[in-house]
């Protein structure tokens, strides 16, 4: 998680982000960082991620569920 | 499906680009989207500039400029064509071909064999097997591969996922029969089921063109497209890429026991930085071996971004010596092929601007 967390930071351009934020908080959770998380998700976990799923997660821990479930199926 | 070709080779290229240059941050005000966010995409993926026709200019236009181009420089006799191949999505007409507009255009002879191709990211692999299966024929001598596209007069402006990275361009490639060549080997895929990736969805006979597919409407990004743009999914097309090409390129090198230390570059369709340094990185190639500048200067012009590298990055090299090089176009349909050939020593390796009348 705390990688995962390094790396949403850096996507969302912020110092620092929670488990609890809420992406839709973020100005710069848009397509681009949708996009992003699809690349992260390929290059560090080596789970294939849609935009469309990744635009369904509500929260940043959302998302690493949603990639971790991918990763253990 | 594995496809080898032997006694065959390229022996000219010459790419022909709109002088028309546009940059990324003039048109960033079409975007509903913070400069601070535009500038954020301009920096991961690797925009810059890119050459756009201004006003109506047609396939046909820059095909036919290219090869009256080498005609006029003694490179190309027109007598000697044999074969003409057009591999584009943006024809002058539904019917008929381009090929026939530019063999016409040209007053080319009427012993030739026009074709017509429609292809568009893998279209420079497509187009060389055409034309390698065409010279199996002793009657023709000289193929003429033209991969050309004016892609950008059908992607909305106001559309962040793929105006900034659309070019128009045109590739002129000499094919001939060269006994004693090396084997070319390649290997070939097409999944139509995934054939909404990338499209257009309005102007055939499935959806006609009218005023409700010119209508723009916003999608849930805040980019306005209508039915009759291209549209993309990007992180569709991204996971395809980065699953299928990397696979593909690392089985056809190792039926061919061919070690990535002996390719002197592996050219790929130019689908923007982002994607090229990632799949470098999936194939195991250092970034200086796999082109990623075609975007940032010129746009992706589908089909001719194998040829831009080429020319771009390696026409010293390519006029005086042979490389051994691992071409790799993946795209609509979908269709993904890698070929592994030796190109060079070129006649010719050339690229021109094409002006627009005022």
């Amino acid at each position: 998680m705390d990688e995962f967390l390094v790396e949403m930071a850096e996507i969302l351009e912020e110092d620092a982000v929670g488990p609890s934020d809420e992406l839709d908080g973020f100005e710069s959770w848009d397509s681009l960082a949708a996009l992003s998380v699809v690349a992260m998700a390929d290059a560090q976990f080596g789970v294939r991620m849609s935009s469309q799923e990744v635009r369904s997660a509500e929260t940043v821990e959302d998302l690493y569920q949603l990639i971790s479930a991918k990763k253990a199926a | 499906m594995r496809l080898s070709y032997s006694d065959k080779a390229v022996t000219g290229l010459l790419t022909v680009v709109p002088a028309n240059e546009r940059s990324f941050v003039d048109e960033m005000a079409n975007f509903n989207f913070s400069p601070k966010r535009s500038l954020k995409l301009k920096e991961v993926m690797g925009y810059d500039r890119h050459r756009i026709v201004s006003g109506p200019v047609c396939s046909s236009d820059l095909a036919v400029a290219g090869i009256e181009h080498l005609f006029a420089s003694g490179k190309l006799q027109r007598e000697d064509i044999g074969a003409l191949i057009v591999v584009t999505q943006s024809p002058d007409y539904l019917m008929p071909a381009t090929s026939s507009v530019i063999q016409g255009r040209l007053g080319l002879h009427d012993d030739i064999f026009c074709i017509d191709i429609n292809q568009g990211c893998a279209g420079f692999i497509i187009g060389l097997m055409q034309a390698f299966m065409l010279l199996d024929q002793p009657a023709i001598g000289k193929v003429v591969l033209v991969n050309v596209d004016v892609m950008s007069r059908k992607v909305s402006p106001r559309d962040r996922n793929s105006y900034p990275l659309i070019g128009d361009a045109a590739s002129v490639t000499v094919i001939e029969r060269r006994a004693g060549a090396r084997p070319i080997e390649a290997s070939l895929k097409m999944d139509g089921t995934r054939r909404e990736a990338l499209m257009i969805p309005a102007g055939g006979f499935r959806r006609p063109s009218d005023a409700s597919t010119a209508e723009m409407v916003e999608d849930s990004e805040g980019n306005f497209r209508a039915l009759d743009n291209l549209i993309m999914d990007g992180s569709a097309v991204f996971n395809f890429v980065m699953t299928e090409v990397p696979e593909l390129i690392g089985d056809l090198l190792a039926q061919t026991g061919t070690q990535a230390e002996a390719v002197d570059a592996f050219l790929c369709h130019q689908p923007n930085r982002f994607m090229l340094q990632k799949l470098a990185d999936k194939v195991g190639v250092s970034h200086d071996k796999m082109p990623s500048n075609i975007v940032e200067h010129f746009g992706n012009s589908s089909g001719v971004t194998i040829p831009l590298a080429a020319a771009f990055n390696l026409r010293e090299q390519l006029l005086e010596r042979p490389l051994q090089v691992c071409l790799a176009g993946f795209g609509v349909g979908l269709t993904w092929g890698a070929m592994l050939m030796e190109l060079g020593p070129l006649e010719f390796c050339e690229m021109i601007d094409y002006e627009e009348d005022e």
